[in-house]
């Protein structure tokens, strides 16, 4: 389908109206971050990758779940339709990812409260960054696994919808079908392999490297910051703890491996006190411990790499394993 | 003889067992800090974008260590022997006299990051050299905005300098210009940026001189031990909770900024890391301003500012 206009603006216009939580990139000095919006002049679509991950629209850095004082005021959890405008294949990914770590097993009701309306619209990805290796995981990013995808293509738009929710949103839009030849433009767009790094995950290898030096070499210069885990969109860990003393409330927050206090037993013993430790633990955590809900706990957007303080390179580090 | 090729000699002449220097990143033009043995010294590179300050891997390692410092470096490596932290005895500093760093985030904006091959300084202009050809821009446009309002561009401890000593700028111009705004202008401008902190606490972890065990925004745990009960551990001094908002953000950065009164050496790591950008060193800044009009005391003295300060009375 082909769009004439704005479509993204348009599509939050609609959204805001029909009272869905937008989330999209807004643009501070010369970078974009995805927060909520409330209206579309906020947003800014000129970007290759905001600097944090979309999962804050489902996974919020903070979350009430309840108060207290004298009594304990419950706070009901709501089902919310959220939106997030702007996503790319790899976060949409993600939030995939997330599904099978919050809703398989244990439902999370807090995590499914905001996922169940989540309403994705992707945009494809027009160039790869330096650092990103999203195809060495079998992801398109220019068919992203989200309910929408806008494809821009040289001064046409198209429009695709994934699935019911995104169908029945498009419906509401006046499009103009595709002709067999922008058909074969848009196809042939979506085929194309965009040139990137890759990354070559060998589990057994990684498996055995668990007691080698080679993690205290490469922590080295790790700075146990929480910089890979905040902007990673597959990190999912939080802690849950009480704020304010005889009144005040008790939060999920997110939390970080790298921390050491993260670990920390109440008997004072860590099993992860060491950075090294910690550090080897995240790329476990990525390509080994996850795989039991059947996947690498990586998209390859190479947030990591890009935003590292000390220039630790998840693709180096793990073709370098021994 | 190039700028590398004499810092690789004085390395070699120091004679120690560990060498703290930059090696060109894989895929990439910027420059990390690595740990290398006498034999991997050929590796070591040196450019406008060795960024980072090499005096908190220094902590990590004992022995006879050989490291390469700029002028912002170096006056964190003095800090920190004044603080106790780390000897000079154990330490052969190779300055150097720092021309500025360049914001790789700016650079990336520039040229496609992995096209570019070599970057280096040639009088005021940045030489990039691209897979074919090269490209030149005036440094000032990509220099990161902290070298601007640089100290001590030449270290003020070293054993080899290499370049020719440069002189410091010692006024407060930027922040002259933040105190002219109006009470509510200047609160609202803080708001704005500190709204953007996601706490991942990276201005803290790379922050040379921030290297206590317990920080403030932790929950302690100093006070965890077998023997602790249930109660005292449920009641560990919680300085500053989790909640990311601007106002509790607002506290946590200014706590932080004022434990490094009178020590802050101005290398710029905590801006430089954060990944979204809140202006750090304007605080680091200002509180430097404070500590030379109140109490008088400059950067350069010998002695820690904290014993200095007469906290005790008579």
């Amino acid at each position: 389908m082909i769009y004439e206009g704005d479509f993204l603006r348009d599509a939050i216009s609609k959204l805001i109206a029909e009272g869905y939580v937008v989330f999209a990139p807004v643009k501070f000095k010369d970078f974009h971050i995805f927060r909520e919006i409330k209206s579309a002049e906020e947003a800014d679509f000129d970007y290759l990758l905001p600097r944090n991950s979309a999962k804050i629209a489902v996974f919020p850095e903070n979350e009430v779940l309840m108060r207290y004082s004298s009594w304990i005021e419950e706070i009901p959890i709501e089902e919310k339709k959220i939106a997030i405008v702007g996503i790319r294949a790899c976060d949409a990914k993600a939030i995939k990812l997330l599904d099978r770590h919050f809703l398989e097993g244990f439902v999370d009701p807090y995590y499914r409260s905001r996922r169940e309306k989540l309403l994705t619209i992707a945009i494809a990805c027009e160039e790869a960054g330096v650092n990103c290796f999203c195809q060495s995981f079998g992801i398109n990013p220019r068919k992203p696994e989200a309910d929408v995808v806008v494809l821009k293509i040289g001064e046409k738009l198209f429009l695709k919808g994934n699935s019911d929710a995104g169908s029945s949103f498009l419906s509401k839009f006046n499009l103009k079908e595709e002709s067999d030849e922008e058909s074969k433009i848009r196809q042939k767009f979506e085929e194309e392999k965009l040139e990137m790094r890759k990354i070559e995950v060998d589990v057994e290898k990684l498996k055995k490297s668990f007691d080698s030096s080679y993690w205290k070499e490469v922590a080295i210069n790790c700075k146990s910051c929480g910089i890979c885990t905040y902007l990673c969109p597959t990190c999912f860990c939080f802690d849950i703890y009480d704020e304010g003393e005889s009144r005040g409330v008790r939060i999920r927050a997110w939390d970080s491996c790298q921390f050491p206090l993260h670990t920390l037993e109440s008997s004072s013993h860590n099993p992860r006190a060491e950075k090294w430790q910690r550090l080897r633990n995240r790329f476990y955590d990525k390509f080994y411990y996850n795989l039991r809900k059947g996947d690498f706990y990586c998209v390859g957007c190479g947030r990591c790499i890009d935003f590292c303080p000390a220039g630790i390179d998840i693709v180096d580090v793990i073709s370098g394993v021994r | 003889m190039r700028e590398v090729e004499r810092i690789r000699e004085a390395l070699r002449n120091s004679n120690a067992e560990k060498i703290v220097a930059f090696v060109k990143k894989e895929n990439e033009p910027r420059e990390v800090l690595a740990v290398l043995s006498q034999e991997e010294i050929d590796r070591v590179t040196f450019s406008p974008l060795s960024v980072n300050n090499p005096a908190k891997l220094l902590m990590q390692l004992n022995g006879k260590i050989a490291v390469v410092a700029k002028g912002c470096d170096a006056m964190a490596i003095r800090q920190l022997i004044k603080e106790g932290k780390l000897k000079r005895e154990n330490l052969f500093i190779v300055g150097i006299s720092c021309k500025g760093v360049a914001n790789y985030r700016k650079l990336s904006k520039i040229e496609k990051l992995s096209k570019i091959k070599e970057v280096y300084l040639e009088g005021d202009e940045l030489v990039l050299k691209l897979e074919n050809g090269e490209k030149r821009i005036p440094f000032i446009e990509v220099m990161e905005e902290n070298c601007l309002y640089c100290r001590n561009p030449t270290p003020v401890i070293y054993d080899v300098l290499i370049g020719e000593p440069r002189n410091g700028i010692t006024d407060f111009r930027d922040i002259e210009e933040m105190e002219k705004m109006s009470r509510e202008e200047r609160w609202n401008y803080w708001i704005s940026q500190f709204e953007r902190c996601i706490r991942c606490h990276a201005c803290r972890s790379v922050c040379p001189l921030c290297y206590c065990e317990e920080c403030m925004v932790d929950p302690s745990n100093l006070a965890i031990s077998p023997m602790s009960t249930a109660e005292e551990k449920a009641s560990y001094p919680r300085l500053l909770g989790k909640t990311v908002n601007a106002k509790d953000n607002a506290i946590y950065h200014i706590i932080r900024v004022l434990h490094h009164a009178g020590r802050c050496s101005g290398c710029g790591e905590c801006e430089r890391a954060c990944p979204m950008e809140l202006p750090l060193r304007k605080l680091e800044r200002k509180l430097e301003k404070v500590v030379r009009e109140i109490f008088g005391y400059d950067l350069n003295e010998d002695v820690p500012f904290f014993s200095k300060l007469d906290i005790v009375g008579d």
